[in-house]
């Protein structure tokens, strides 16, 4: 009798983080929290994104997303951090390019601060704690367009 | 503290605390207190602004600190480090947040400044003319106290 | 111009050439500008330069009117906002509007203060400066040097030195609390210990004090200078309904039964039409803008909402603002959410109320109004000096001690025309305060 085991690849599904030609989506991950960004890391790698930079505060991550354009397809940014903002951060990646893809993470939800990112050029918003299937989703509906 | 404020900050540190430890969280009695309050070893602290002014401040003996971290990162922490100390600040912008956003729902705007975390031995926070509520936490990793000094802005 | 004109009649009657002589005489020019839509002046001496800015660094923890500080040209300075520092109404502004800036200098220190908007330099000559009267301003008269006319505009010359020195400085005759005519004064004090030379047998005044200790650990009444008058008449009254049983309070219902009574009317119910014209009638008449209320030991609210109707039918041209405190949370949580029964409420709050879903409650603007605040009395607070305080029953329920730091924080809050009220059976009877209540309203103002 055929088990599962012989048709190894019949149920399987294509991890989120793999484009249909099978390379990874790059992420450059932005937030000034050591745990978030673990946290972050982790969720995506295990779905086969590849985390290519972290950066530490906004001006650390509008630089990054400058020199690794365009090897960058998703940024996510964290609102508060020092020096420079995740909105303000968010504004400057967008007069850079207008197509890039960035995700807002906040703690704070449902506020002026999320039709400010989205009127700025977000694609989308996470709230925190980070749910794995939330974040996932979000990402998913992201780089899909 | 003006009693529409308390409830958000309760039922948040609730459900925060809940949904990333994952355990039993239990609410102990609600008190004030306007003296220097000594800190149980790490206190994490997010300050208010907007229609108010003040701070949130996040205490809990060391061990707690390193349990709460080790379930929150999935892994056993057992040493002080920069991970610990960035996933107590976290937690404790997490808790703020979520109170934040309930009271902006009620109609009071506040803001968040970024945390900032504090660690050592025989630590005291004085505040000067400022009345603190107190909100004791029990969990499966040990007590928390969230003690919250508000007040209005003119 | 005799000596008995006063100067604002000396003004008028002047002659047009002497006026004409006077005002060419400038020697005193002073930035005029708006505040809480009055005209106000600072000496130029002072004033370093003018400025628009928004971006002010906020501050954590500083007082409230410190906007914050500024980076002007290299100099960090505080900005302060003279709206709130004097609790004048602020018209809201978005975020970034520039604010329109004094940079002030008093001796070497220089700081910003933000104005609704800055007008021109005005000439005036010093003997046209009348003295201040608190008539015309807002703000504590002990900060306005002088008023002064120009091109038909009237000017408040602010001293800012006194506003921004150090508060070591005491208040030099503030306005006093008058009673309305129409209130009724004692004509003697009938809140006034009735005399110690009472012939009462060394033990029967040790029964009373074991009664006194039984009231304490019981229920946390206090008997001093406060209520030792009713304390008395009650005790006298107690031993004629226990005479012949043992006097002494064994347990809570003993306690509870010799403080019959002592409760002031109304009491965790809202006030009747009566009580509320009573209080009405000893609240001063004013037109002031604002009308600031402190009531510790509101309990369940509803003598705060009581409160808050007196007030909008006595001032309904002033912005009441009611702080109500309570160290009881499970009792204060249900204030603001209080829903009542049509039937239930007295005739004079119907026009106040609206109907909800669940039933009667006060309108917006009565809401708005009290702020609610889970507060332990005996911690400090950061309310602003208040017109009024309504404390009844509660300080008689606090230790010795903290009955005299209450009464001292409610002579730091108060302002010199506001008013004190305590339970019908209490008297803050110290040299501090001076009677002037009568009947069931045990009211005192600022000695």
């Amino acid at each position: 009798m055929k088990t599962k085991e012989d048709f190894p690849e019949i149920n399987a599904r294509r991890p989120d983080g793999l484009k249909p030609e099978g390379t990874p989506y790059r992420v450059l991950i932005v937030d000034d929290s050591m745990f978030v960004a673990k946290q972050l890391n982790q969720i995506l790698s295990s779905e086969g994104y590849q985390v290519v930079a972290t950066a530490g505060d906004g001006l650390e991550g509008y630089e990054k997303y400058k020199e690794l354009f365009p090897n960058v397809d998703v940024v996510t940014m964290d609102i508060t951090m020092p020096k420079m903002d995740g909105l303000t951060a968010l504004q400057k990646i967008m007069e850079f390019d207008k197509n890039a893809k960035v995700i807002m993470i906040s703690a704070l939800g449902k506020q002026d601060l999320v039709k400010q990112a989205l009127v700025a050029g977000a694609k989308n918003y996470i709230v925190k704690p980070l749910d794995r299937k939330k974040v996932l989703e979000r990402f998913l509906s992201v780089v899909a367009k | 503290m003006r009693v529409e404020y308390i409830n958000p900050f309760v039922e948040s540190a609730f459900n925060v605390l809940k949904e990333v430890l994952q355990g039993e969280v239990k609410r102990g009695e609600l008190y004030l207190k306007s003296t220097s309050i000594p800190v149980m070893g790490v206190a994490a602290i997010v300050g208010l602004a907007g229609d108010v002014e003040g701070r949130v401040l996040f205490d809990m003996d060391k061990p707690t600190a390193l349990r709460v971290a080790s379930v929150m990162n999935g892994e056993e922490l057992k040493t002080m480090d920069e991970l610990v100390k960035a996933t107590i600040t976290e937690l404790a912008n997490m808790i703020t947040a979520q109170a934040v956003t309930k009271l902006h729902e009620l109609g009071f705007k506040f803001d968040l400044t970024p945390p900032a975390i504090f660690t050592g031995e025989n630590m005291e926070v004085s505040d000067q003319d400022v009345e603190a509520l107190i909100v004791p936490m029990e969990t499966a990793q040990g007590k928390l106290e969230i003690n919250v000094a508000i007040r209005e802005r003119g | 111009m005799t000596s008995q004109t006063s100067p604002m009649d000396a003004m008028i009657l002047e002659r047009p050439e002497e006026r004409k002589e006077r005002a060419d005489k400038v020697d005193f020019k002073m930035v005029t500008f708006s505040l809480g839509g009055k005209e106000y002046g600072i000496d130029i001496m002072n004033v370093k330069e003018i400025a628009r800015a928004n971006r002010f660094t906020y501050v954590p923890n500083s007082a409230p009117f410190v906007r914050g500080v500024y980076n002007l040209r290299g100099d960090i300075i505080s900005i302060i906002d003279l709206r709130i520092m004097f609790h004048l109404p602020v018209e809201k502004r978005e975020e970034d509007a520039l604010e329109s800036l004094l940079i002030l200098r008093v001796e070497d220190h220089v700081f910003g203060v933000i104005v609704d908007s800055i007008d021109k330099v005005v000439g005036v000559s010093r003997t046209s400066i009348q003295p201040p009267h608190p008539i015309f301003g807002d703000i504590n008269v002990k900060y306005i040097q002088g008023i002064v006319e120009n091109a038909g505009k009237l000017y408040i010359i602010l001293d800012i030195a006194k506003i921004f020195s150090p508060k070591a400085e005491k208040e030099e005759h503030p306005s006093r609390y008058e009673p309305p005519s129409g209130a009724s004064i004692p004509t003697e004090i009938s809140a006034a210990r009735t005399g110690t030379a009472r012939p009462a047998a060394a033990d029967a005044e040790m029964t009373a004090g074991f009664v006194k200790e039984g009231l304490f650990s019981f229920r946390h009444f206090a008997v001093t200078s406060v209520n030792e008058t009713w304390f008395r008449a009650r005790y006298k009254e107690w031993e004629r309904l226990r005479a012949g049983t043992d006097l002494q309070l064994h347990e809570e219902a003993d306690a509870d039964a010799f403080l019959e009574g002592f409760l002031s009317p109304y009491s965790g119910t809202l006030w009747g039409a009566d009580y509320m014209d009573a209080v009405a009638s000893f609240l001063p008449d004013s037109d002031l803008r604002s009308f600031n209320v402190w009531n510790p030991g509101c309990g369940k609210g509803y003598e705060t909402w009581s409160l808050a109707c007196t007030l909008r039918r006595k001032y309904p041209q002033s912005r009441v603002k009611i702080w109500a405190n309570d160290s009881d949370l499970l009792a204060i949580s249900m204030a603001p959410n209080m829903v009542f029964d049509a039937s239930a409420v007295p005739e004079p709050y119907r026009a106040f109320l609206v109907k909800g879903m669940n039933g009667w409650t006060f309108d917006q603007a009565v809401r708005d109004s009290i702020f609610f605040e889970f507060h332990d009395v005996l911690n400090s607070n950061s309310l602003p000096p208040v017109d009024l305080i309504v404390c009844r029953d509660m300080i008689s329920f606090l230790a010795p001690e903290e009955q005299k730091r209450v009464l001292a924080d409610f002579q730091d809050k108060l302002k010199g025309t506001g008013l004190l009220i305590l339970g019908t059976h209490e008297t803050a009877a110290t040299g501090a305060w001076r009677p002037v209540g009568s009947g069931a309203v045990s009211a005192f103002a600022k000695a």
